[in-house]
């Protein structure tokens, strides 16, 4: 394991008490490589959320361990965990969790807060890679003022902000329309191929199977099937 | 920290209720607290305005307003005292004062030497009484209505005898309800019958030369049947009595903590609302990586915002309501500390409300960022 750049071994975690305890991972081992692009698919409450949680240490699993750039991570604290997040790992959510009294350029900026409080020139790198993005008009607007695909591009830019080297995705182009999911999808393309940065997207969109290196079929808790390279 | 203030400037109705919820705390403690330092200030002003160093008083007297009378002699053995240089007397009484219409008013009469002081308020003493009767009286101006005096000189009677209401003074109003008038030590006991084998007050000046405490004890030795207090003593016995005695005081004190925790509650269920309603972002920035402390400073910092404005909002408003309640309540004093030192009890309310906040932004589960 200590080969792989981020992964999951023999991981189970289960949600519940007692009688209504369900069991979402069943012994889990999954591996992702420096600059790739992984879709994980499978039906709803197969746990490709469960899986994004333990990888982007928000969860730990019950049995089994969490991999990040060869270290077990699973053990860590909540601050330990909450600086691993800091530092390597960035989000992107279907519902673009934007901060919604802040501007697209505010939201940006605090991305960069977040990852390092003493970073000089905030606003201009937040500035430069909302223009980047297509966005250069819209700094100053509030998140309701945005269309959906306006929001998913503010969040990544909000989430590649201070350059992490992970982005963990879920469900990102679940509300959008087809132009803007297809433009979402080459802008994460475009993060492992210009930045070498590793992506991991959750989605039933089948539309990311044409962007993703390998795609990971989750059914049960469980891996049924994987293609592509590891 | 643009965070901050942009969560709570967004939902600006709520703001304001935060604000006004502040600011009527503010408002409330410093309106109190001006009720208590002039309640205070008024229960030994009598006192505090003479210029003497010890007060000689019957066994027992807990106040100004109630004293009672001692013999007369007291006032010849303590000038024998080694290090008294003066004495003076002052003496304090219920009178029945009647106005030249018939008007009937319980007032009450205070009588003093020429020699107790010059910031007491007697005929004698005052230095702008040039040209007054032997009978002059004076009055507080706040206590015109009561008084009922149209122009000055004005003939009255108090206990059935003639008096001559002569000059008015300021800052001595109606601290009990009744209004005081000032005579001349001689005037007092004519009009309150005393004899001259009594007196009330004897007040003593000791010589720069002697300790106060010294010629204190030597007095308590030879005067075993009175009281012999130092004049901040008797101050603060009678400030005592009027404050925790009487239950005044208190009845003052529980209107202002009551301010604070109405000010507490207000605060803390807004701030607590805009939190939970604010709570998925709280998981976003935790899930993104912020630190407990920087999820603290937040919520911590809404709740500063909000006193400061309140604060600020409540000692203007307060301000003027003071100066106008000041010719109602005449005893009313704020001293200019009370106003900057009212800031911290509203900030530390401020924060004492964002706790419950803090806790529910700080154990909010990160892992909630993916349910849609």
């Amino acid at each position: 394991m200590p080969n792989h750049f981020l992964g999951v071994k023999d991981a189970s975690i289960w949600f519940g008490k007692r009688e209504a305890q369900v069991r979402a991972l069943r012994g889990v081992s999954v591996f992702f490589e420096r600059g790739t692009l992984s879709l994980v698919m499978g039906p709803s409450g197969s746990g490709k959320t469960t899986l994004l949680s333990l990888l982007g240490c928000l969860l730990s699993p019950d049995e089994g361990s969490v991999f990040l750039e060869g270290e077990v991570v699973n053990g860590l604290n909540e601050v330990e965990r909450t600086v691993v997040r800091q530092k390597k790992i960035s989000f992107v959510f279907q519902a673009f969790r934007l901060f919604h009294s802040l501007s697209a350029i505010d939201n940006v900026a605090l991305g960069f807060e977040l990852r390092d409080a003493a970073l000089p020139g905030r606003m201009k790198m937040a500035r430069d890679l909302l223009i980047r993005f297509g966005l250069g008009d819209k700094l100053n607007r509030e998140p309701n003022e945005l269309s959906p695909g306006e929001k998913q591009r503010v969040a990544i830019a909000r989430a590649l902000a201070g350059n992490p080297p992970i982005l963990l995705a879920d469900e990102p182009t679940a509300s959008l329309d087809a132009r803007a999911g297809k433009n979402i999808c080459q802008i994460l393309r475009n993060q492992v191929d210009e930045h070498g940065r590793t992506v991991v997207v959750v989605s039933h969109d089948s539309r990311w199977r044409e962007f993703a290196d390998r795609t990971i079929t989750l059914c049960d808790g469980q891996v049924e099937k994987e293609k592509g390279s590891l | 920290m643009k965070l901050a203030w942009q969560n709570i400037v967004h939902d600006r109705a709520r703001f304001s209720v935060t604000v006004l919820g502040v600011s009527f705390a503010v408002f409330l403690m410093v309106f109190q607290g001006s009720l208590l330092a002039g309640f205070l200030r008024a229960a030994s002003r009598l006192i505090d305005a003479s210029d003497s160093d010890i007060w000689i008083t019957a066994r027992g007297v807990q106040a100004f307003e109630f004293g009672i009378p001692i013999e007369g002699r007291l006032r010849e053995m303590a000038a024998g005292v080694p290090g008294v240089l003066e004495t003076s007397r002052v003496c304090m009484a219920f009178a029945v004062y009647r106005t030249p219409n018939g008007k009937q008013q319980v007032v009450a009469l205070v009588g003093a030497d020429r020699n107790v002081g010059k910031r007491f308020p007697a005929p004698d003493a005052h230095g702008s009484t040039e040209g007054m009767s032997p009978d002059a009286m004076l009055y507080d101006v706040s206590d015109r209505d009561l008084i009922q005096v149209t122009a000055l000189p004005t003939e009255v009677e108090v206990n059935r005898h003639r008096a001559s209401i002569e000059g008015q003074i300021e800052g001595y109003g109606a601290f009990l309800g009744v209004p005081f008038l000032f005579t001349s030590y001689r005037n007092a006991t004519r009009y309150l019958a005393f004899g001259p084998e009594e007196a009330m007050y004897v007040l003593l000046r000791v010589d720069r030369a002697h300790s106060i405490s010294d010629v204190q004890q030597s007095l308590r030795q030879r005067l075993p049947e009175v009281d012999v207090l130092t004049r901040d003593e008797f101050a603060s016995k009678s400030r005592t009595y009027w404050t925790i005695r009487t239950g005044a005081g208190g009845a003052i004190l529980t209107a202002a903590v009551l301010g604070f925790l109405i000010g507490l509650v207000v605060v803390s269920q807004t701030v607590y609302a805009n939190t939970m309603e604010n709570i998925e972002e709280y998981a976003t920035l935790k899930a993104l990586g912020a630190s407990h402390a920087f999820v603290a400073r937040i919520v911590l910092t809404q709740a500063l915002i909000c006193g400061a404005l309140g604060s600020i909002l409540g000692l203007l408003a307060v301000v003027p309501t003071i100066r106008y309640a000041k010719s109602l309540i005449s005893w009313l004093y704020t001293p200019w500390w009370l106003l900057l030192v009212m800031v911290v009890p509203s900030l530390a309310m401020c924060s004492l409300a964002s706790i419950a906040s803090v806790r529910s932004a700080l154990t909010v589960e990160p892992g909630r960022v993916f349910r849609a």
